[in-house]
């Protein structure tokens, strides 16, 4: 790839954004910053971003609205940046259109794994097979194997098991996965999800209690992790 | 209790009445037995309804009978006219002696309701004392007065405390309810001057309403508006007056209980204040200087790779460090504020162990943590940030103070709606000192070498005690020390769900 990736970001404390910009850039992003949302929205209609990190908290405006603003139009990655203690503003963000989030403080390593696994493209993502080493979900047979071995699900396992690997590293909230996976009706009732996940987990995990799979998003969601 | 004195028309009509039916049965008796027998008989009657009915019916009673004694059964019969002397000093006794028998019982019925009534308003009191010191909620209060008054004196009333008053002075006066400005200006002037105004006094007589201060012991603690229908009689006034004094007593001590209170809390943020420069100011600074002087070591000059990784672990370190200590410091404040509120949802309790052991990843390499979780225990219904923080503030106090490679058991079960969570170290325990005070705020173990701000375990109870929970801490028998935490708590029934699937 001759031209770099162009990330921009709207964070208004510029020791963030001066991190940021160190970090991206030697790891070969372009980086382009606003410290305000009004900026933000200019920059990322002139320059088009291939992924925006924002931070929530902006001075001049909700961050909730600029998400909104930006997703009229905007259809790359949006990662959110955001304080602790804030899951219901995270699930908002996230259920408007937000691909991921991280608190602050966060670890830099954590930020780029999270800016690839935003930026990979779940429609090119047609095999029949899902690998993740010891698991395996074979998606036209609807199978899942764990070590060679072919694991029984009921309908309901199998098709949350497939939306969470479909969405490898990325975190999905509980209304999205229960509107997916069971319909609209269900949309308010996590606790039939975490019952779901603690079965799965039985069936697929090695150690349930340390799941190394399906990771909760404590207040928020789950994240398949594949590796 | 009125109704002895002005009886109302229906009770004269049944008195007449009465009155004509005994004397037409007297009618038919009076050749059986003369007409003097007769006004024993009408007599009689007379006293009977002295029993049941007030003066006035009473007194109609005994003219009503005389007169009829006297106009149909006196010879000559038919005529007012009384022929005998005998029988005209036996009319003039039967006047004399009913009219004494109506109002000698009716003055007895009367003293008897006026005790009955000192009774009621005793046990008014009583009551209203009673009711008043169970209460603590201000405007719980106010609404209890309200319906008492209206009960006990049939008047409507509003209750001003001087806080309100204050608000009206600052505020302005339309902000306020159903009263019209002229009467508000009027009773916050009487408040002001401690006398009570309006209608029926000499301050304000041409207004509606009726304002009474109510002055405790100490203070004036507000001002009561009464809508009167009629002044107070004597005998009401007393009982009013007794009455506004609970009521202004009840309201001096709440109001003298809140400054107390102001002051305690304030003392309580003095003391915040001072520790947060003296402890806490000191734990910024250490890791502060850390990162200040790894930093610079690393801009000036070429060290080999491995110091440099040395170093930027020490940074790493460092600001771990100063964001436990900004966690706290927000946790602390949080529960300071007294506004803490729950956020409960539905968790499995292995994620909160497995969000703790994450990020504690580093502290806990050096221990052999062992976590004993049912398999089947249910999804609880807790806040998990909260949970989550007593969780990371206990383990990390065991990995400041206990010594490395030792155990660690973190148990968890649930009994009835209780969840019990014990964790077990192999320290030294604590001495009975640390024990009493180990979850006061700003509390350092007598033997601490380690930093800290005294914080960590004043936030696990805060927040263990937020869930309604308790937690203590004891020494095992076999060594080490056990905190142990129990909270009520709602648990999921997984079948309740079966039929999703």
């Amino acid at each position: 790839m001759s031209q770099l990736e162009k990330i921009l970001i709207i964070d208004d404390e510029v020791q963030i954004r001066r991190l940021l910009e160190i970090t991206l850039s030697a790891s070969g992003y372009k980086v382009y910053e606003a410290s305000t949302a009004k900026e933000g929205c200019v920059l990322a209609a002139s320059v088009s971003p291939s992924l925006i990190i924002l931070d929530l908290g902006l001075p001049d405006a909700d961050g909730q609205d600029v998400l909104l603003r930006l997703r009229e139009w905007y259809t790359n990655p949006i990662i959110i940046l955001s304080v602790r203690n804030s899951e219901d503003d995270i699930v908002r963000a996230l259920d408007s259109g937000a691909n991921d989030y991280l608190t602050k403080p966060f670890r830099t390593g954590e930020l780029l794994a999270r800016m690839r696994a935003a930026s990979r493209k779940t429609e090119g993502e047609q095999e029949a097979v899902l690998d993740f080493g010891d698991l395996r979900i074979d998606l036209s047979r609807h199978l899942v194997i764990l070590k060679d071995v072919i694991i029984k699900l009921t309908t309901t396992e199998y098709s949350l098991l497939v939306l969470l690997a479909k969405n490898e590293d990325r975190v999905l909230t509980h209304a999205f996965i229960l509107k997916e996976v069971w319909g609209y009706h269900y949309a308010d009732q996590p606790q039939c999800l975490r019952v779901f996940v603690a079965q799965l987990r039985k069936k697929i995990e090695e150690d349930p209690a340390r799941p190394r799979y399906l990771i909760t998003e404590p207040g928020i969601g789950y994240r398949f992790r594949g590796e | 209790m009125k109704r002895h004195f002005s009886s109302s028309w229906y009770e004269y009509l049944i008195v007449i009445f009465i009155v004509v039916v005994s004397s037409l049965i007297c009618y038919f008796i009076t050749d059986l037995a003369g007409y003097r027998v007769v006004s024993f008989v009408l007599l009689f009657v007379v006293s009977l309804l002295a029993f049941i009915y007030g003066t006035g019916p009473v007194l109609l009673a005994s003219a009503l009978s005389a007169l009829i004694w006297n106009f149909f059964f006196i010879p000559p019969h038919l005529t007012l006219h009384i022929d005998n002397t005998e029988d005209m000093l036996m009319f003039v006794m039967f006047f004399i002696v009913a009219l004494l028998n109506g109002v000698l019982t009716s003055q007895v019925r009367q003293r008897e309701s006026v005790i009955k009534q000192r009774e009621e308003r005793t046990q008014a009191l009583f009551q209203l004392t009673k009711s008043l010191s169970e209460e603590n909620d201000i405007s719980k209060l106010k609404k209890m007065i309200v319906v008492g008054i209206r009960k006990y004196f049939h008047i409507d009333s509003m209750v001003f405390l001087s806080d309100d008053i204050d608000a009206l002075n600052t505020d302005g006066v339309k902000t306020v309810t159903s009263m019209p400005h002229n009467e508000i200006v009027a009773m916050m002037d009487c408040f002001n001057r401690s006398e009570p105004g309006g209608r029926y006094f000499s301050l304000y007589p041409d207004n509606r309403y009726s304002y009474y201060p109510m002055i405790g012991n100490h203070m004036k603690t507000g001002m009561i508006v009464l809508l009167h229908q009629n002044k107070f009689t004597d005998d009401e006034m007393q009982f009013w007056e007794a009455y506004l004094s609970q009521i202004s007593g009840r309201f001096e001590r709440e109001i003298l209980n809140r400054i107390a209170q102001k002051a305690f809390i304030l003392d309580e943020s003095d003391k915040l204040y001072k520790t947060l420069f003296n402890s806490v100011s000191h734990e910024f600074r250490i890791p502060v200087t850390t990162i200040l002087a790894a930093t610079d070591t690393l801009m000036s000059e070429q060290y080999p790779e491995n110091v440099q990784l040395q170093l930027l672990t020490e940074i790493n370190i460092a600001s771990i460090r100063l964001n436990q200590l900004i966690e706290n410091l927000l946790n602390i404040s949080r529960l300071e504020s007294g506004r803490l509120s729950l956020r409960v949802n539905w968790y499995d309790f292995h994620d909160v162990i497995n969000e703790v052991t994450k990020t504690l990843k580093q502290e806990l390499q050096y221990y052999h943590l062992t976590v004993n979780i049912p398999d089947d225990l249910p999804m609880v219904k807790i806040d998990f940030g909260l949970i989550e923080q007593v969780i990371h503030n206990l383990l990390l106090n065991v990995t400041q103070y206990v010594p490395q490679n030792t155990d660690i058991i973190v148990d968890v079960h649930l009994s009835g709606e209780i969840l019990t969570i014990k964790i077990k170290d192999q320290g030294s325990g604590f001495s009975f000192d640390d024990i009493t005070h180990i979850f006061d705020k700003f509390y350092r173990g007598k033997s601490d070498k380690t930093g800290g701000t005294g914080l960590g375990l004043s936030i696990v109870k805060g927040f263990i005690e937020a869930h309604k929970g308790s937690v203590v801490v004891y020494n095992h028998p076999s060594g080490g020390a056990v905190f142990e935490i129990k909270i009520p708590v709602e648990f999921s029934n997984v079948n309740d769900v079966e039929k999703l699937s």
